[in-house]
Parts: structure tokens; C-alpha cells; sequence
């Protein structure tokens, strides 16, 4: 009986302790500049995006942009950005003749614009990935999905149809476009680089129009028909 | 950009009885450090609920409170039920999709809103023994007269002494027969865009809009003037007869960013001892706006702390 009360007692403990971490977790996870980012690399560029004053104008998550700054999750220069080769050089120079003028942060190291964009990078992939799943993209056209998948999407490079009709065959509607977006997970394991084709399609993400999609999707839908 | 709807604008209504039911008012104190009157712009406050939240004016009031800084300069964003985007003063937003529906609902209720509802917020303020000092409104192209005259009653119904406005020298010209008209004064607020000569960002900017009216002043941002290579003593020892108060921030020369205090070139020590030392009639306005991992109050207080050590 004794053992018994002991053992219910040790594990109500337990509980306590595990809850009680939990919370303190929780309560360290988010600060005034969002919530601690999942890998160090992209911890340091969220330093550097705080510290830098960069989401008050730009917001902490690229949404909400205020004060007439860009929309950083939809401005096509950060799509077209690799490893802050774009991002860097307006932040280092600053942007004087905007209305409120952009400062320069010339005093940030190569590597914390590196760190910087890539934590940018990161949170445009995130929202854009929720946008796009969140959007309604009835109506698209197979026949300019086909022109997208051979043409401008570049995906033909690396898929055969075959391949993808038999994978289109095994998701609903909204399996396959959750897997078009992000066929790979978002973040590689610590300090080990993305694949060249998760590069690929987390740029891809980044750039897609609604239409794009939309599309693309019609056009895979149609694939096992066309068999 | 989505304005709020009836329903949002209902909610935010249905607080004024709240309102109304709070202890009455306290006695307004400045707060005061080596004898100058210390206040914030209620922009240092990057953490609030959205605008037309109706927690959002509780907010403020508990943040001035907990921080002991008893006026403010309020931003109209924090007014009125949307950001200053609805109502046109960035310029790079006039044409997004949607801005020519929003501007004019906009309008449409600052021409209909009851002077009522800005009572009510002074009354929130004034209960609390605060006081809105200035009626932060960024004065545009994209107001009518009837909008215009409209801004000057609402100032006027929150117990502001005036206005302080991030405008342009072309709408200062504009805004001379509403300042003469309701006698209330506008001060210009400067940032360092050097570049467009219509904006406010050097002494000699500043000079043509003091020259329209006697009743336009100078909100001296004492960061962006300094970021903009320009000499804010020799400025204030020239025009402190015309300079309603400052905004305190910390900002590298050159375009550079903004710093904790004491970190950035702008002179902060030596301007409020200027002010001390000569017993200019400026007050000392509070503008967070550097990157921290920490609450805006908790910043605001460091940034406090900074000054009463400079003047100590």
C-alpha cells in the first residue's frame, strides 16, 4: 500500500516537473522579436532582424508591413535573392530616398547578412506556404500548367510525368498541393545543407503566383487521365 | 489592408460605457526630470493590440502608467480605427489594390464619427491622470477641407494642445488657414529623407515652414536630424521660441540606424542639458524604435533611465 501511495505521489511529481519545464519552455520560445527560431543558423539571422530594428517596418513574421516598407514575403528582389546577394546590398546601403528613408546598417559582418537572409528566406517560405494553401485556386488551366511545367517552373528538368501520375494518383486534392508546395521538410537537419532539389523547390516557393499553382495542380490532376 | 468593419467599430463603441463608469478624473501632473517635462509618442509602443482594437487605448494608458510618464503624443493610427496608410500619408501605399476604397471610407467617417468618441477617449486618459499633449496626425494631399477642418475639432475634443504631423512643406501651406481659423498650432516633424526637397528633414525646411505661419513649430526629431548630418544644438539654440518639443531617439549619422541610447551620434546628453541649462519651453518627448528582444516598456524605462541620468 505504501510502495503503492509512494509510486502515485513520485509520479504526480514527475508531472509537476514536466509541466512546469513545459512552461518555462513555452515562456523562452517567444520574445518581442517572434518566436526563438528552430536552428542556430537562422537564430543568428533572427538576431540580427530584431536587433536590426527590421521588423518594426517589415513586421516579425513579413506580414503586417507598415511605414510604406516592402512586403518581404511578396517583394520579388528577396525572391530572387541567394544568400543575401540582393538583400545585402540595400541593407548595407540603406534606401535614403525613400519618404522616411530606410537606414543603412553598414556595420553588419557578410556573415550576419548571410544569416540574415537566410532567416528572411526562411519566413517567406513558411508564409507563402500557408498563403498558398489558404488561397483558392478552383479554376486552373491544364494546358497552361503543362506550358508552367515545361517551361518557366523548370520541371520537367527533374520529374518525368510518368513518375508524377503515379504519385498524383495517391493524394486528395489537398495531399498534392501541400506536397507541390513543399515536397521537403522546410528545415534540413542542424548543419546539414538542403539537397540541390529542396533548394530548388523552396525557391520555386518562394516565387509561385496563385496562378502558377493553380495551374500546375489542374495540369497533375489531369495526369493519371492522360496515361 | 482591411478596414474595420460596422460590427469592429460597434465593439469599439460598446467600451465608452465602460468608459464613462471609470473613478473620476485625476489631477494631470507633468512628469517632470531636472524640471523638464518628460512624455513618449505613443509609436514607442510596437507591441499593442491592432488599431480599432478596443483594448488598445487601455493599453497605452496602463503602459504610461506603469512607466510613470503622464502625456503623450498620440498617433492618430492609435485614434482612429486603422493605421495612417488608410489615410494616405504613405505615399508608396496610394496604389496598392483596394487604397482609393479604403482612403474614402476613411474620410467618410472622420466627417461622421460623434465628437463624442474622441471625448470619450480623453476622458479614458484624463481618469487616469494622463494627458494628450499633442494629436500626432500626418497631414496630406489626400485630405479635403471638410477632413481637414474635421482633424482640428477631434484634436481639439482629445485636450490636445496642438498638433505634431510627419507632413510636407506643400501641405503646411495648405494647412495655414485651418491653424489661423481654429487657432491651433501644427508642428512639423522631420525625418532625414535629403533627397525630396518637399520633405522635412533640414533646417532650412524647417525655415520655410516657420516663415508661413506663426502658429507652425518645429517637433524637433533630434535621431532623424542627426541621421540627416545636421546640427541639432546649434538648430534648438537658434529656433527654441519655435520648437514645441523633441522626440528623443539614438541614430548614427549618415542615413544610420537607430541605437539604444548612448550608442547612436546623436547628441542626447547635451541637448536636454541645453534645454535644462536655458529654460527653453520644450518638452521632451520619449521615440523607441531601436531592435530589442524586449518589451516596448521595458525599453521606454531604459530609454527613461538613460535621460534622468543625463540630467542628474
Amino acid at each position: 500500500m505504501n510502495l503503492r501511495w509512494s509510486m502515485g505521489a513520485l509520479a504526480v511529481a514527475l508531472l509537476c516537473l514536466v509541466q512546469l519545464a513545459s512552461a518555462q519552455e513555452s515562456k523562452r520560445k517567444v520574445d518581442a522579436g517572434g518566436s526563438v527560431a528552430p536552428t542556430a543558423a537562422l537564430e543568428r539571422g533572427r538576431t540580427v532582424y530584431v536587433l536590426s530594428s527590421c521588423h518594426f517596418c517589415h513586421g516579425i513574421d513579413l506580414t503586417g508591413a507598415s511605414m510604406g516598407a516592402a512586403d518581404l514575403m511578396h517583394d520579388p528582389l528577396v525572391g530572387a535573392d541567394r544568400n543575401g546577394n540582393l538583400i545585402g546590398s540595400i541593407v548595407l546601403a540603406g534606401l535614403p530616398n525613400l519618404q522616411t528613408a530606410m537606414p543603412k546598417f553598414a556595420d553588419l559582418t557578410k556573415d550576419q547578412i548571410s544569416d540574415l537572409s537566410g532567416y528572411i528566406h526562411y519566413l517567406r517560405q513558411q508564409g507563402r506556404y500557408k498563403e498558398l494553401m489558404a488561397t483558392n485556386l478552383d479554376g486552373g488551366d491544364a494546358k497552361a500548367g503543362e506550358a508552367y511545367f515545361n517551361g518557366a517552373g523548370g520541371c520537367n528538368k527533374c520529374h518525368s510525368t510518368s513518375n508524377l501520375a503515379s504519385a498524383t494518383r495517391k493524394y486528395d486534392a489537398s495531399t498534392l498541393r501541400s506536397r507541390f508546395l513543399r515536397p521537403g521538410p522546410f528545415l534540413p537537419a542542424e548543419n546539414a545543407a538542403p539537397s540541390a532539389g529542396e533548394q530548388a523547390h523552396l525557391r520555386l516557393l518562394e516565387n509561385y503566383s496563385a496562378t502558377d499553382v493553380a495551374n500546375a495542380l489542374a495540369y497533375l490532376e489531369k495526369l493519371p487521365l492522360l496515361r | 489592408m482591411i478596414l474595420p468593419s460596422r460590427r469592429d467599430f460597434c465593439k469599439f463603441a460598446a467600451a465608452l460605457p465602460v468608459a464613462m463608469a471609470l473613478p473620476p478624473q485625476q489631477h494631470f501632473q507633468p512628469t517632470l526630470i531636472a524640471g523638464l517635462p518628460f512624455g513618449l509618442e505613443t509609436f514607442s509602443f510596437h507591441d499593442l493590440p491592432a488599431a480599432g482594437d478596443p483594448q488598445l487605448i487601455p493599453t497605452i494608458i496602463r503602459n504610461m502608467k506603469s512607466l510613470g510618464i503622464n502625456e503623450c503624443e498620440i498617433m492618430s493610427g492609435h485614434i482612429e480605427p486603422w493605421g495612417s496608410y488608410a489615410t494616405g500619408w504613405w505615399v508608396q501605399t496610394r496604389t496598392a489594390p483596394g487604397y482609393a476604397k479604403m482612403r474614402e471610407e476613411a474620410r467618410q467617417w472622420r466627417l461622421t464619427v460623434p465628437m463624442d468618441y474622441y471625448r470619450n477617449i480623453r476622458r479614458q486618459f484624463e481618469d487616469a491622470g494622463l494627458r494628450i499633449y499633442y494629436y500626432n496626425v500626418n497631414f496630406n494631399e489626400t485630405f479635403s477641407d471638410e477632413e481637414r477642418d474635421r482633424t482640428f475639432e477631434a484634436a481639439r475634443e482629445l485636450g490636445a494642445e496642438g498638433f505634431s504631423s510627419s507632413t510636407v512643406i506643400s501641405e503646411a501651406q495648405r494647412l495655414v488657414p485651418f491653424v489661423e481659423k481654429h487657432r491651433m498650432f501644427v508642428a512639423m516633424h522631420n525625418h532625414n529623407n535629403l533627397v525630396d526637397p518637399d520633405q522635412f528633414a533640414t533646417p532650412q525646411s524647417f525655415e520655410k515652414a516657420l516663415a508661413m505661419s506663426k502658429d507652425f513649430y518645429a517637433t524637433l526629431d533630434i535621431g532623424h536630424f542627426t541621421a540627416g548630418n545636421n546640427d541639432v544644438v546649434a538648430f534648438i539654440r537658434q529656433y527654441h521660441d519655435r520648437i514645441t518639443n523633441i522626440h528623443i531617439r539614438d541614430r548614427k549619422r549618415d542615413n544610420g540606424p537607430n541605437r539604444p541610447f548612448g550608442q547612436g551620434d546623436t547628441p542626447i546628453k547635451e541637448t536636454l542639458r541645453l534645454i535644462r541649462d536655458n529654460h527653453y519651453p520644450i518638452r521632451c518627448y520619449i521615440e523607441y524604435e531601436y531592435g530589442s528582444f524586449r518589451s516596448s516598456v521595458e525599453e521606454v524605462r531604459t530609454c527613461l533611465e538613460y535621460c534622468r541620468e543625463a540630467l542628474a
